[in-house]
């Protein structure tokens, strides 16, 4: 055996042996380097003649074409062996929670109102707000609630001390009042905003609550447009196949008035009526006091409790979970 | 207002069982609340009369008694504990085997199974019932004594409707008329279209009662009859029960009869003791201010001027239509009663009531209007009522009314235009469909002529422009709420149904949608949650510890008539109740909170807020009354609270804790979203401050054009101590109305984009070392006036302090990404830059590290 096959077998059982890419590359470095056996085998070359010189080149060349071709192949067996390795170092369980700060969550009540007044804003409405302490003329003297009117004592206002006539207003409706007596038919408004009643507090009771205010003030403005407004805001919110009743009540600020119920369908085919709402057609003591001439125009308001319906939606069955600001109730809708 | 099923019975004409009845009122405004059927359940209760009785040998407080029903059925022993009645008695027996519903046992569970047994030592067969354990009363320290006359041995089921269902209904402010049992009959008889009756009331006798002087407008009518031969007792079974099932307590029987009057007809009446008035006359007046009188309720009343009394030329024997007096009223052994009833104006009473804080079944119906023609009826079942139950004799009557009528208790006819109703409905109602509905109201309606008077002569027009038409509507005396179209519309509507109201979508003439204000609004809650921070919505009450946020003051708005103590002013900031949401947070075991809200803040008009909002944006933001009278401030804010650990869904950072740094960054994102765009002097600055509950070395106050409009800033550890939070606690408020202020109807100006530089950009790190003291706003400032249009980005990536820059000292470091439009950028570029900076940095006392 010459000594290019003795080197050969050698140097292809030492690319076999090379277990990784720095190895591999020093198995090179030993046969095929300067200083190798392979350099020294081609020093031999000047001494030999022609013939012998030819045959050697041959050898050699044979030598390093069969070298390279095992060093690739082991080079890339190496590669992707250390690749697949690298891969496998790098796995992880993605069921694992992201290890990143989630967005908080809008309140309850501010996703219902904001479904709400998009039902509203998609109708023509335009949203309308006013101060929480309030004149005692827009909570109560322009909305035709005289001073002496039970209905003003019903309404268990919370008073402001220290001024003239201000209170916690008792709901959205002084809205009403400043916008008539600033801008001229027609008008469509929807008025969200807290409200407060001096009630203590229980599981369905809150000192603190919310309202949406719904106002269209334009000449020749009937119930039927008020009913037809309220079963498409009640169908839009709770589902197409709703329906609604109106019923008598009173509203110093609205004649006619009425309650409005929503239908629902419980469990076990049950149906069934839940009150939502208050409405009616605008009361022409507070147009005319609003500057609005009845005689020529007329309306319709309504106003919703926001927590009323957030907890029907949501089955929420205690009021003041609302309001305590529990981490737990906050993220969960 | 509480309705038994049979008496109603008596007085309308219906066929519908209680469910179907209630639906139809709830319906037409008669809102049913509840259906009771006190008593239900009481059975093997029968009259008896008490035979004998003697004190039990073996316990002081017990009876042993003998009693019969004298229906065949033998004697019954028993024992007792009540001591309040005597042989000869009639009593309610409940025997062995029987029922009582109102007595709830040890173990909570309601009435009471009756067998014979041992009480120490004597058998008792059953009990001898109390009021309360019938559930006719609320009396339970004695047993239920009724009148002789009472049939003997009769089942409690054959004399009364026994757990007969009452139904309660909710009264419209509007609607004194259904504090009645005649008023809510009468609407039951218009919604069913159907008949109802009074009960029938014998004539007034002729011969003359108590003279009677009638001097002021605050009483309409005044009716007085006279009984004599009154024999004072208990009042009858079935008149208990009605007492008991309205919700008011049985007495004596002219007290009884007069309350079941007022029930039944809505007038309120009074019974004086004739023998104990004064003078030979009464005088009906208003009250001088400082006179005293001593109300029933053995209260003296100091009167005010307005304040309607009945005098009997000695002083005020009675408070008109609230409560009578004291020394005046029928006692055990009155003789003479004389019966009152009287139409008293509604403000006044009121008024009186209000002022006094005296409520009375009568002040309650007399505010809400009783029907002026109502009393005479009212006085005449009274007197009807007692001469059968007190064996009374009625012996002269009177009567004296205002001449004309005052205005108050007039009901004057309505001008109504069916074409109108029609319209404000959108059904197509007749005229005479519309009169015949408002006829089963009670109404008497009449067309007019085209001059405007009623057709038949009667009534004027209260309107201008031709009547024809039109329809003259006298509403029922009863009605008060019936004084407008609008009020008769309604009638109409009520009766005709408001089901047959069609529905319509109007397509509104407006267009919808929220102003570039309201979005800005909105997108300041959306940074906060981009931030990580829940929205908490926290009652805005406050106590007198409440942390003072930002712009502190001593300014509060204090509540007149706060729910409690520690809720009597509203919040002067954010804070205090999202510390508190906080707080509960933590209470519940939860490793960390983050929180904001936004809505108002409270402050007096001359609060220091309301002066800092006014220097940035006027005072536009300021709410006012109508006449322009100032209300108190209530600016809208944004505000954040913190404290523990950073936590996702399922996964917890014990490392990295809720940090100043993180409200920082939200409120100074939402100042540079929301502030008009480009615009220098709408940057938000950050100023160190001290103040109290914060960090001294943390807090900043947030300053837009030389005002505080908000603050960040750790909270002190004694005020974390103090609120039992761990550290670190972190808040910040913005106040929001500057920005929303300065956003235009039509927004802000479109931002204007910008050449994107297509040659390579260039980094070049810069250090500067400055005393502790000179802030990184100003370093920052300094470098971007240094590198000018060249600077592309600038950021700050590193603060270092150590024994390399001296004590008091630090490095910081910023990157700064340089372009230019026209041209590649060089190192000689790079060195300029480096330059500049170093010249311009020892100018503000730092130095360049090179």
């Amino acid at each position: 055996m010459s000594t290019l096959d003795e080197l050969r077998e050698r140097a292809l059982a030492a690319i076999a042996d090379a277990h990784d890419l720095d190895a591999l590359d020093q198995v090179r470095v030993t046969f095929t380097g300067k200083r190798s056996e392979l350099a020294g085998v081609q020093a031999t070359m000047r001494d030999l003649d022609a013939e012998g010189r030819k045959a050697l080149g041959q050898q050699l060349n044979a030598f390093r074409a069969a070298f390279q071709d095992a060093f690739d192949a082991r080079q890339r067996a190496l590669g992707e062996a250390a690749l697949a390795a690298r891969l496998e170092s790098e796995r992880l369980d993605l069921t694992l929670p992201p290890r990143r700060l989630p967005p908080g969550r809008p309140h309850l009540l501010t996703q219902v109102e904001e479904e709400m007044l998009a039902v509203f804003i998609g109708m023509g409405f335009r949203v309308a707000e006013g101060p929480e302490a309030e004149s005692g003329a827009y909570n109560f003297d322009l909305l035709n609630i005289e001073p002496d009117h039970p209905a003003r004592q019903e309404m268990d206002t919370i008073y402001v001390d220290g001024y003239e006539d201000v209170v916690l207003r008792t709901h959205t409706s002084p809205v009403q009042a400043r916008v008539m007596t600033t801008q001229a038919p027609p008008i469509a408004v929807v008025v969200p905003g807290r409200t407060y009643r001096a009630d203590a507090v229980d599981a369905t009771h809150s000192p603190v609550f919310s309202q949406i205010e719904g106002l269209y003030v334009d000449e020749h403005v009937t119930m039927a447009d008020l009913r037809g407004t309220l079963l498409a805001f009640a169908r839009a919110l709770f589902g197409s196949d709703r329906d609604i009743r109106l019923r008598p009540s009173f509203f110093p600020f609205t004649e006619p008035s009425a309650e409005v119920d929503v239908s629902f369908h419980g469990p076990g085919g049950h149906h069934g009526w839940l009150e939502i709402l208050g409405a009616g057609m605008v009361d022409p003591n507070v147009l005319e006091m609003c500057g609005i001439d009845p005689e020529r125009y007329s309306g319709f308001a309504f106003g919703i409790g926001i927590e009323r319906v957030a907890m029907l939606r949501h089955g929420v069955r205690d009021i003041r979970e609302l309001f305590e600001a529990d981490a737990r109730f906050l993220a969960r809708f | 207002m509480k309705l038994p099923l049979s008496w109603l019975k008596t007085l309308v004409e219906f066929d519908l069982g209680v469910e179907e009845l209630v639906e139809v009122m709830s319906h037409s405004g008669l809102e049913g609340e509840d259906v009771t059927t006190p008593g239900a359940g009481a059975a093997g209760i029968r009259t008896a009369r008490v035979l004998h009785f003697e004190p039990h040998p073996d316990a002081d407080k017990l009876r042993f008694v003998r009693v019969t029903g004298d229906g065949g059925d033998g004697e019954v022993e028993g024992v007792c504990g009540a001591a309040n009645f005597e042989v000869g008695d009639v009593v309610a027996h409940a025997l062995p085997g029987g029922h009582v519903p109102g007595v709830t046992g040890p173990d909570g569970a309601k009435g009471l199974d009756l067998s014979s047994r041992q009480i120490r030592g004597l058998t008792s067969h059953g009990m001898l019932a109390s009021p309360k354990e019938l559930e006719l009363g609320e009396d339970a320290g004695g047993i239920l004594v009724l009148p002789p006359d009472t049939p003997l041995g009769a089942s409690l089921d054959d004399l009364i409707p026994v757990g007969e269902p009452v139904i309660e209904i909710a009264v419209q402010a509007d609607r004194g008329d259904h504090l009645s049992m005649l008023g809510v009959a009468r609407d039951l008889a218009a919604i069913l279209d159907t008949t109802w009756r009074a009960p029938e009331v014998p004539d007034r006798p002729s011969a003359e009662s108590i003279p009677v002087r009638l001097r002021t407008d605050g009483c309409a009518s005044f009716h007085t009859w006279v009984l004599e031969d009154v024999t004072i007792g208990g009042s009858p079974l079935w008149l208990r029960q009605r007492l008991t099932q309205s919700g008011m307590r049985p007495i004596d029987v002219v007290v009884d009869v007069t309350n079941l009057v007022m029930l039944e007809l809505g007038q309120p009446l009074h019974a004086f003791d004739l023998d104990r008035i004064g003078g030979p006359s009464l005088t009906v007046r208003e009250a001088a201010d400082g006179e005293r009188l001593v109300t029933l309720d053995d209260v003296e009343r100091t009167l005010a001027a307005g304040d309607l009394v009945i005098d009997d030329a000695d002083h005020p024997i009675s408070l008109a239509g609230v409560m009578g007096g004291l020394d005046t009223e029928v006692v055990a052994d009155t003789r003479r009663v004389l019966l009152e009833a009287a139409v008293w104006e509604p403000t006044t009473i009121r008024r009186t009531s209000r002022r006094l804080g005296l409520t009375s079944e009568a002040s309650t119906r007399f505010e809400r209007a009783v029907d002026p023609a109502g009393a005479a009826r009212a006085v005449a079942r009274a007197a009807d009522l007692l001469v059968s139950l007190a064996s009374a004799a009625a012996t002269g009557s009177d009567v004296v009314a205002r001449e004309p009528a005052p205005a108050w208790a007039q009901r004057p006819s309505v001008r109504l235009d069916p074409a109108r109703v029609r319209r404000t409905l959108a059904v197509d109602l007749a005229d005479d469909v519309q009169v015949a509905l408002l006829e089963r109201a009670g109404a008497t309606v009449a067309p007019m002529d085209d001059a405007g008077g009623s057709a038949d002569g009667a009534g004027l027009s209260d309107g201008a422009g031709s009547a024809a038409g039109h329809l003259d509507v006298t509403p029922p005396t009863w009605r008060r709420d019936l004084g407008r179209q609008a009020d008769l519309t309604e009638e109409i509507a009520r009766l005709h149904g408001y089901d047959n109201i069609p529905d319509h979508l109007p397509s509104l003439p407006t267009t919808g949608g929220l102003t570039p204000s309201q979005r800005a609004e909105r997108t300041a809650r959306d940074l906060a949650l981009a931030g990580g921070f829940h929205e908490a919505k926290t009652r805005p009450f406050v106590g007198p510890r409440a942390f003072a946020g930002g712009l502190p003051s001593d300014g509060r708005v204090l509540l007149a008539n706060p729910l409690a103590q520690d809720a009597a002013a509203m919040r002067p900031s954010l804070l205090e109740g999202l510390l508190q949401a906080v707080r509960h947070n933590h209470g519940q075991g939860r490793p960390g909170v983050a929180l904001t809200e936004l809505g108002r803040c409270f402050r007096p008009v001359d609060d220091p807020l309301g002066t800092a909002l006014d220097a940035v944006i006027g005072p536009r933001w300021r709410w006012t009354a109508p006449a322009g009278e100032p209300i108190p401030l209530q600016p809208r804010v944004l505000a954040l609270a913190a404290q523990g650990r950073k936590l996702g869904e399922g996964w917890l950072d014990t490392e990295a804790t809720w940090s100043v740094w993180d409200v920082l960054d939200v409120l100074d994102r939402v100042a540079r979203r929301l502030a008009p765009p480009e615009d220098p002097t709408w940057q938000l600055e950050r100023h160190a401050i001290t103040r109290e509950g914060f960090h001294p070395g943390r807090t900043a106050a947030l300053v837009l054009q030389g005002q505080e409009v908000g603050v960040v800033g750790q909270l002190h550890p004694e005020e974390a101590e103090r609120r039992d939070l761990p550290e670190p606690v972190v808040v910040g408020e913005l106040l929001l109305e500057p920005f929303l202020a300065v956003t235009p109807e039509a927004g802000h100006r479109p931002v204007p984009a910008r050449t994107l530089v297509r040659h390579p950009a260039m980094t070049v790190d810069v250090a500067l070392v400055a005393d502790d003291e000179v802030t990184y706003a100003t370093l920052e400032r300094t470098v971007r006036l240094a590198v000018g249009p060249l600077l592309d980005e600038l950021w700050f990536f590193d603060e270092y302090r150590g024994a390399q820059v001296g004590e008091g000292r630090r490095s910081v470091a910023m990157r700064l990404r340089l372009q230019d439009p026209a041209r590649q950028l060089t190192d000689a570029d790079a060195e300029a830059v480096i330059e500049s900076v170093a010249t311009a940095a020892a100018g503000v006392g730092a130095a360049l590290r090179r």
